[in-house]
Parts: C-alpha cells; sequence; structure tokens
C-alpha cells in the first residue's frame, strides 16, 4: 500500500515534483548511458543494492545495456549472498563487495578494498561505479519506505538516458 | 597510499574548487547532472530549505562525512535556520528549538539512512500532519540524494585528509 498519493495521471508519488524527478533522472540517467563503464559492472552493484536494501521492483528489473553486454540471467543469480564462493567473475564479486561497504558502511573501505579496486578500475570510472550505486541506493530507498514494493516478474527496461525516462517505476 | 589535496585515495583528480568538485569532476557530465538536480533541491517553492538543511546535516552526521557537515546553504540560512540550532541537531527529539514538524522529518530521515524498511503508517501519517505530498516528494528526493551523496564522499575519502 502507498502511503503517500500519487497524483492524478501520475505513476509514482515523485510525479507530484515531476520537474525535480525529471532532473533526479537526468543525473541517473547520465551515470548510465554517457558512462566510462560497462553497463553489466554497473548493474552488478544495482543488482547488489537492491537485495541489500530490499526493493523488489529494482531486484526485478533488468537493464537492456547490460544484457547485451553480457549479463545473463545465470550471472544475476549469482549476486547473492555467499557470492564469494561462486562462479561470478572476478570483476563482478569485486562489485559487490564494493557494494555491500557503500551500502552498510561507506567508512570501511579498506586498504586492500582500495588496491582491488584501483587495479581493476581507472579512477573515473571508480567515480561513476560509486556514484551509480548510491543514486540507486537512494531511489531503492525512496520506494521502500513508501510501502513495501510488490513482488513482480523480471522485466527487461530500457537502460535510463538522459532525457528524463523513468528509471525503476515505482509501485503506484 | 598517499592522499590527495582532497584527502581522496584516487591517485588523480579533475580541476575545480572543491573537493568534491575535484573527485566527482573525473565524470564531468554525471556531475554536471548530478549539480542540477542537487540546486533544484533547494528552491524555497518546493519544500522550507531549513528543513532540507538540517536532513542533510542529520544525515552527515549519521554517516561521518565531515565534507558535507563543513558547508552551509544559504538558503537555509534565509529561511531562519540559526548556527544555535543546528548545534543541537543531535537532540533533535527533546530540544525545545525542534518543531513537532523538524520531528517528523528528521525520525524520517534517520530511518531512511538505516533502514528503509522501518518506516511506518505512523512515520509516514507525522510526516503528512505537517507537509504536504508534494513537499514529501521533494523532501525524499533530498533525503536519497544526501544518503547518496554523504556515501560517495566517505567511501571515496573526500574531506578526510
Amino acid at each position: 500500500m502507498m502511503r503517500i498519493s500519487v497524483p492524478d495521471g501520475g505513476m509514482s508519488f515523485f510525479d507530484h515534483q515531476p520537474e525535480l524527478f525529471g532532473l533526479f533522472n537526468q543525473y541517473y540517467g547520465t551515470l548510465w548511458s554517457e558512462g566510462v563503464l560497462d553497463q553489466a559492472t554497473k548493474e552488478v552493484g544495482r543488482l547488489r543494492n537492491a537485495r541489500v536494501t530490499g526493493c523488489n521492483i529494482c531486484k526485478n528489473l533488468r537493464f537492456a545495456g547490460a544484457r547485451d553486454d553480457g549479463l545473463t540471467e545465470d550471472l544475476v543469480t549469482g549476486i547473492a549472498d555467499g557470492y564469494e564462493t561462486g562462479d561470478l567473475p572476478e570483476r563482478f564479486k569485486l562489485v559487490i563487495r564494493y557494494a555491500d561497504v557503500l551500502i552498510t558502511d561507506p567508512k570501511g573501505v579498506s586498504d586492500d578494498l582500495r588496491a582491488a579496486l584501483l587495479a581493476e578500475f581507472t579512477p573515473e570510472q571508480i567515480v561513476e561505479l560509486t556514484a551509480t550505486i548510491t543514486a540507486a541506493m537512494g531511489f531503492s530507498k525512496a520506494a521502500v519506505a513508501f510501502g513495501p514494493p510488490p513482488d513482480m516478474p523480471v522485466l527487461v527496461v530500457p537502460t535510463p538516458t538522459p532525457d528524463g525516462s523513468v528509471s525503476d517505476p515505482l509501485p503506484s | 597510499m598517499e592522499a590527495t589535496r582532497t584527502g581522496t585515495w584516487l591517485p588523480v583528480e579533475a580541476e575545480g574548487d572543491t573537493a568534491l568538485d575535484r573527485v566527482f569532476g573525473l565524470t564531468p557530465a554525471a556531475y554536471d547532472a548530478f549539480r542540477e538536480v542537487d540546486g533544484a533541491l533547494w528552491d524555497p517553492a518546493r519544500v522550507d530549505p531549513a528543513v532540507v538543511e538540517l536532513c542533510r546535516l542529520r544525515i552527515a552526521q549519521m554517516i561521518g562525512c565531515d565534507a558535507e557537515l563543513a558547508v552551509r546553504h544559504d538558503q537555509a540560512r534565509d529561511a531562519g535556520l540559526t548556527e544555535e540550532k543546528i548545534d543541537q541537531l543531535r537532540q533533535w527529539p527533546t530540544s525545545p528549538r525542534y518543531s513537532d514538524t523538524d520531528r517528523a522529518v528528521l525520525n524520517f530521515a534517520e530511518k531512511f539512512v538505516i533502514d528503509a524498511s522501518s518506516v511506518d503508517d505512523d512515520d509516514c501519517a507525522a510526516l503528512r500532519a505537517h507537509l504536504s505530498d508534494p513537499e514529501i516528494a521533494a523532501l525524499t528526493t533530498a533525503i536519497a540524494l544526501f544518503d547518496a551523496m554523504a556515501r560517495f564522499q566517505v567511501a571515496l575519502g573526500i574531506g578526510g585528509a
């Protein structure tokens, strides 16, 4: 049940502030579509966030660009507790480890984790990955806070773009 | 790892006046887009900037983001927010400087940051007793971005020199 009203003709409570929501989507879409990091890597971070934050909607959305980049459902299945011993590529395991720290204890970025990130990614890619995961986290939390998002089937949607397309639709 | 002038552990920085400019500026298109939405959060027509500032600072306290704690927004000051009130931010549940609106908002912000699933019907009813739904939508966008950016800065070591 939504705890905040949805305006007539809107899809979510964010539509009470269409200009502001459009600017948020511009930011989020820029991170996704005009970035320096492949979408599959960012998608792993976003989906890990969805699991940690508990957003059923975000958890079941798949961005098309990430799928095109090779993030199959088999790989997505590995973004779960116990991932360390699973079959995911080490690059994705590193992203999950970083996402967990960002979401639960951002002061906990250890020297070891920093070194691993710098060995795998450029500084620009690290900035983009950090911004993408934290922005996704904020959006997921908003969805969770105003009413438990319903379960939904896995759905492939277009990758967000800066022109204001709605990225993760919220429950209405 | 040797710290750069912003305190970040990243080995390179962009040009810029602030630590955030020099780190987030490494991805200029995203940073420009972030600054646009961040700037829009402070429009008094959306929601009281004093309340927005209290949320930003409380979130920075919770996450330990010194860089955010060092910043003040003129719009909040113009809206009447004083340093004396900010000094009592950790005591918001009991401080007489804090109104029922402040308490409803800060309670929501804290739960959002710690565990968004812990926000309950009573918390939302308290918000709606003091703010309109469009104000809550604007405030929630602000809280989501503040939570995100405080974590961004702490994780990347901005201001940690």
